[in-house]
């Protein structure tokens, strides 16, 4: 059925569609539409699930934990501070293999405060063992919810998935979405049944305090089931597009790959506009192509190292800094790329929410191919920046 | 009501544990529990107790326990009663907390709980510091006590805060049942865990729970200590159940609060006056909560000169 | 405290020295370890000693149950708190031992069954690493700082007392010590998210319930005595029990103390009301 809905409507619809049963909830912008969509669903009686008010992040993501160690699926959403508030969570959560699902409406997490797009605040979280992917529109945000549940729930991974949508650009934006029946996502997406949940039928201790004696070996899994869910992604996407007849590609998608000389590596909705930007540059005889990363955990070097490997030169987007120079993509795929002789150039733009036009990312692609004659520029590119010159 | 002779024998918080000898924190979870039953479930946040009743791969419990962080006990226990309610288990939700995990720390998701009116039982083990990272002064610290960031200095000595009045804030979210408890009263502290398993909504029972290392006090007198702390009015016993606040225990006649400082090496250092200011605390604490005048004899003269003589023996036993 | 005073001394001295306790997961009464290393030099390594050339006991009921001396290299020391001389010492192999009765020292001097300043003096009598008077004097500063001058100069002569009634010979090496058996699973043998359900290994139980593996006996220095023609069964014993280790017997008509998990802290004989518990010496 097709409708005309926000990204934070689809990302809720598709948290119904998977009957999620705990939701602990905390409003922040621009994520709240979701967590305002599902109380609705559940007081009009359309989810029969326990929405929890609670009274911050850090409590959500508490709740979460306990909820899904006593064996319910969770589901939440957040943003930015939120994001930052619940980190300490975020760390107990992964270990103890709890498969939370929580959309993260990216958003600058201040200081300087501010409500729009930048990817600074998940970024943050990119080594808690949380699997993290980036959407391009609103139908993507609905269908992989729907996925990350499935991925989380996998025996091979049971880890939580934050899937981010951008804020405003998606979350408060209208375009058609296709919502699954019900049935067809319960063919999907089995009730989940862990093996050990806190159960007094049969006690587990669950978040043990550690000794160094065995947190190595604990490290050693979590870091195995990170590694492991590569393989279920790609197994996943490949069952839903069968099924749903939509193709995301797993962790990386490509676009006009074929013959391209350079590329681009965008995350979320940039990934969308830059589309448009290849046909454009390939109508004038440009061979350009487009990498969109979708998961940036796990990282998917492997898989990225092929895709470039007839490449004579890269550009990488990032919407958020690394200070230490770069974004936090460039460095990962840098080192990805490790022993590769390809220029890579990083493209930083769209922080704080500011736009990221066609005209940027034409700059990109400029700025991309003169690397790859051999021309001087910049390593690492601020886009759109006053008293900068790209 | 359940006598001592009606307790069941099995340990639910079996012995192995490592919480040092005495420890008043141990006591009160082990009865608590063996009162509570097998069909709990339970979160401890970080204090000692998570650490003396569970470390990897080994655990005390015999219930499903679980443990993530610090602050967050109330939403903890929030979430697990959700999950339980929501697949149809009958299951008594509680958590074990530490008094800086619920005076300071915890607080907001305590209260978060609290105000939801969530079907928990929440459990406050007031040990008056932060003692699993070595004592520390926390808000349910006493006034005058030593600790480890509120030194015996040569201009500063002791904490210089009264106890937070954390009874007062817990009733206010108007829950169903608050109860104050000291092991020291066996059949009150069984009567008041069993009355809060039963009822339902959120449920806060809080317990004076002497430590050893943390009060600088001989292992044997745990109990004799909560005595002491009650017959002094430095604790008070009562129950609140749907605002209707009741007294269950009264002292016969007020002691003073000199017998109860005594007994522990926090308190040795006190100067006069600042017994005096103590008592004065504990009197007008006497006079709102029985409604009436505290022992004249302690509370309407200033306190004779010399007080608890300390033994050069017992600085060497306690140590700093 | 103990390791940090004998650093300080060998400082003094001018030497280099590093001391450092491990954090165990127990609380106050538990066996705990401490490791001092000096040098002429300064010292990088920053892990923990595995082969000493001195290790030093305080507690002699550990004997029974650790293989202390496992990492002491050949020509090392022992150095234990002991009422007995070295050659009636069985440490599982003869080796170079020193004893000296601290506890007794302790008590005589310091009023107080703390036997850390002692044990330093006979540290320094066995070895020679420090001077005896460079101890007294770190001693002195430390202890006195905290604890008053008084303090300081009792610790630092129950250190020289200590150091005169050394004596050093040779231990005995007849029993055999096996280490206590630890589950160490490989990551791929490691429970999900460390979650536990109550398990068993080829090293005892695990997951909920299983710290009865653990005896903590060793951590009582008294142990209660119940006289049975006085108990009138009121269970306040049973009730207060911090560790749970009195049990209703003979269809509970009766009280047994496992001995195995008290640590001897006394509230059973202190609440008792009749009397009827009596706290001894755990080990005499
Ligand atoms: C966010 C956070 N801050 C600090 C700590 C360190 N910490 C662990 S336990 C503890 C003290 C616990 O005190 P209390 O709640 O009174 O329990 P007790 O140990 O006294 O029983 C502290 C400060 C922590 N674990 N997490
Ligand atoms: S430090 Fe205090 S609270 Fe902690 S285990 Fe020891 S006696 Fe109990
Ligand atoms: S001495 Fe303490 S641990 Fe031992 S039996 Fe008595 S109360 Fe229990
Ligand atoms: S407290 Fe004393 S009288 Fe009561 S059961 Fe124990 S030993 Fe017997
Ligand atoms: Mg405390």
């Amino acid at each position: 059925m097709k409708k005309v809905i926000t990204g934070d409507h689809a990302v809720a619809i598709g948290a119904k569609l998977c009957r999620v049963e705990v939701v602990p909830a905390y409003p922040i912008t621009p994520q709240t539409l979701i967590i305002e969509h599902i109380a609705d669903f559940v007081n009009d009686g359309e989810l029969d699930a326990k929405f929890l008010t609670m009274e911050s992040e850090h409590s959500v993501m508490s709740a979460a934990a306990a909820a899904s160690a006593a064996g319910a699926r969770v589901f939440t959403a957040t943003s930015s501070q939120g994001l930052a508030f619940m980190h300490e969570m975020l760390y107990a959560t992964a270990p103890l293999r709890l498969p939370i699902v929580m959309p993260d409406a990216s958003r600058t997490l201040g200081g300087p405060p501010g409500i729009w797009c930048e990817y600074n605040d998940s970024m943050g979280a990119r080594d808690s063992g949380w699997l993290q992917l980036y959407v391009e529109d609103n139908q993507e945000a609905l269908d992989m919810v729907i996925q990350s549940f499935r991925i989380a729930e996998d025996k091979r991974v049971l880890l939580p998935v934050m899937p981010c949508l951008d804020g405003f650009v998606l979350t408060h934006t209208v375009e058609p979405v296709d919502v699954p029946q019900q049935e067809e996502i319960d063919s999907f997406l089995p009730p989940y049944e862990p093996d050990i949940i806190l159960d007094t039928a049969r006690p587990a201790m669950i978040g043990t305090f550690m000794p160094p004696e065995y947190i190595m070996e604990m490290r050693r899994q979590t870091a195995g089931a990170v590694e492991s869910s590569k393989e279920v992604i790609q197994e996943i996407n490949s069952k839903f597009a069968k099924k749903f007849g939509r193709d995301y590609g797993g962790l990386i998608d490509t676009y006009r790959m074929d013959d391209a000389e350079i590329a681009l590596i965008t995350m979320g909705t940039v990934t969308s506009t830059s589309r448009e930007v290849v046909d454009e540059l390939r109508q004038k005889g440009e061979k350009v192509g487009l990498i969109k990363l979708r998961f940036f955990r796990p990282f998917p070097s492997r898989e990225l190292k092929k895709a470039v490997s007839k490449l004579s030169a890269l550009g990488v987007f990032d919407r958020s800094i690394s200070y230490h120079g770069g974004g936090q993509v460039y460095n990962e795929v840098r080192s990805a790329l490790f022993g590769m002789t390809i220029p890579v150039i990083n493209h930083l733009a769209g922080l704080g929410g500011r736009d990221v036009t066609k005209e940027q990312i034409m700059k990109m692609f400029e700025l991309t191919r003169k690397a790859a004659k051999g021309e001087k520029v910049n390593e690492i590119n601020w886009h759109d920046t006053r008293g900068e010159t790209v | 009501m359940i006598t001592i002779k009606e307790l069941p024998d099995e340990n639910l918080f079996t012995a192995g544990h490592t919480a040092c000898p005495g420890c008043g924190v141990a006591m009160s979870i082990r009865n608590a529990i063996r009162v509570l039953g097998k069909d709990t479930a339970v979160y401890v946040p970080a204090s000692c107790g998570v650490v003396f009743g569970t470390t990897f791969p080994y655990g005390a419990w015999k219930v499903p326990f679980f443990h993530t962080a610090f602050e967050n006990t109330g939403a903890c226990l929030t979430g697990m009663q959700a999950a339980f309610e929501k697949k149809g288990k009958k299951v008594t939700v509680v958590g074990f907390a530490g008094d800086g995990g619920t005076y300071d720390i915890g607080l907001q998701s305590m209260s978060g709980a609290a105000e939801r009116n969530d079907d928990v039982l929440y459990i406050c083990l007031d040990n008056e510091a932060y003692m699993n990272t070595g004592i520390q002064r926390s808000g349910g610290t006493p006034f005058g006590a030593w600790t480890t960031t509120t030194p015996v200095g040569k201009h500063i000595q002791g904490n210089r805060r009264f106890k937070k009045n954390l009874g007062d804030i817990v009733v206010a979210h108007e829950i169903p049942y608050y109860a104050t408890l000291s092991i020291g009263q066996p059949l009150d502290f069984i009567r008041k865990v069993e009355k809060a398993k039963n009822i339902r909504g959120f449920r806060f029972l809080h317990m004076f729970t002497p430590c050893i290392p943390g009060w600088k006090m001989d292992p044997a007198r745990t109990v004799e200590v909560t005595k002491r702390a009650v017959e002094s009015g430095m604790w008070t016993l009562y129950e609140v159940e749907n605002g209707e606040k009741r007294i269950t225990y009264k002292p016969g006649k007020m002691k003073s609060v000199k017998d109860y400082l005594m007994m522990q090496g926090r308190f040795r250092h006190m100067s006069d006056e600042d017994i005096n200011a103590l008592q004065m605390w504990v009197c007008k604490k006497w006079n709102l909560h029985y409604k009436e005048k505290g022992s004249p004899d302690i509370c309407e003269i200033a306190p004779p000169e010399e007080h608890h003589a300390v033994t050069e023996e017992h600085r060497e036993m306690h140590g700093p | 405290m103990a390791a940090q005073t004998l650093a300080e001394a060998a400082v003094n001295e001018g030497n280099y020295a590093v001391a450092f306790p491990f954090f165990g997961a127990e609380r106050r009464g538990a066996p705990v370890l401490a490791f001092t290393r000096i040098d002429s030099k300064k010292i990088f390594s920053k892990t923990q000693v595995y082969n000493p050339d001195c290790v030093v006991v305080l507690d002699d009921s550990l004997l029974d149950t650790i293989d202390v001396v496992s990492g002491l290299k050949p020509e090392g020391i022992a150095v234990i708190n002991s009422k007995e001389r070295p050659e009636d010492i069985d440490l599982g192999k003869i080796i170079n031992t020193a004893t000296v009765n601290a506890i007794s020292i302790a008590l005589e001097i310091l009023k107080a069954p703390i036997t850390n300043t002692a044990i330093l003096g006979a540290f320094a009598k066995a070895t020679g690493v420090v001077k005896i008077e460079s101890l007294e004097e770190s001693i002195k500063r430390k202890f006195g700082e905290k604890l008053g001058e008084k303090t300081g100069e009792r610790n630092a002569l129950a250190a020289r007392t200590a150091y005169e009634k050394t004596i050093i010979g040779k231990s005995r090496g007849i029993k055999k010590l096996e280490a206590r058996k630890q589950w160490l699973p490989t990551y791929q043998e490691m429970p999900v998210g460390g979650s536990l359900i109550e398990g068993k290994t080829d090293a005892g139980l695990i997951g909920p319930g299983s710290f009865i593996e653990n005896k903590v006996s060793g951590w009582a220095t008294y142990r209660p005595l119940r006289d049975r023609e006085k108990c009138v069964m009121c269970l306040l014993c049973w009730f207060y029990c911090p560790e749970g280790t009195i049990h209703r017997i003979s269809n509970r008509g009766d009280l047994m103390t496992n001995y195995d998990y008290c640590k001897g802290c006394g509230v059973c004989a202190n609440e008792c009301p009749v009397d009827a518990i009596k706290m001894v010496r755990a080990r005499v």
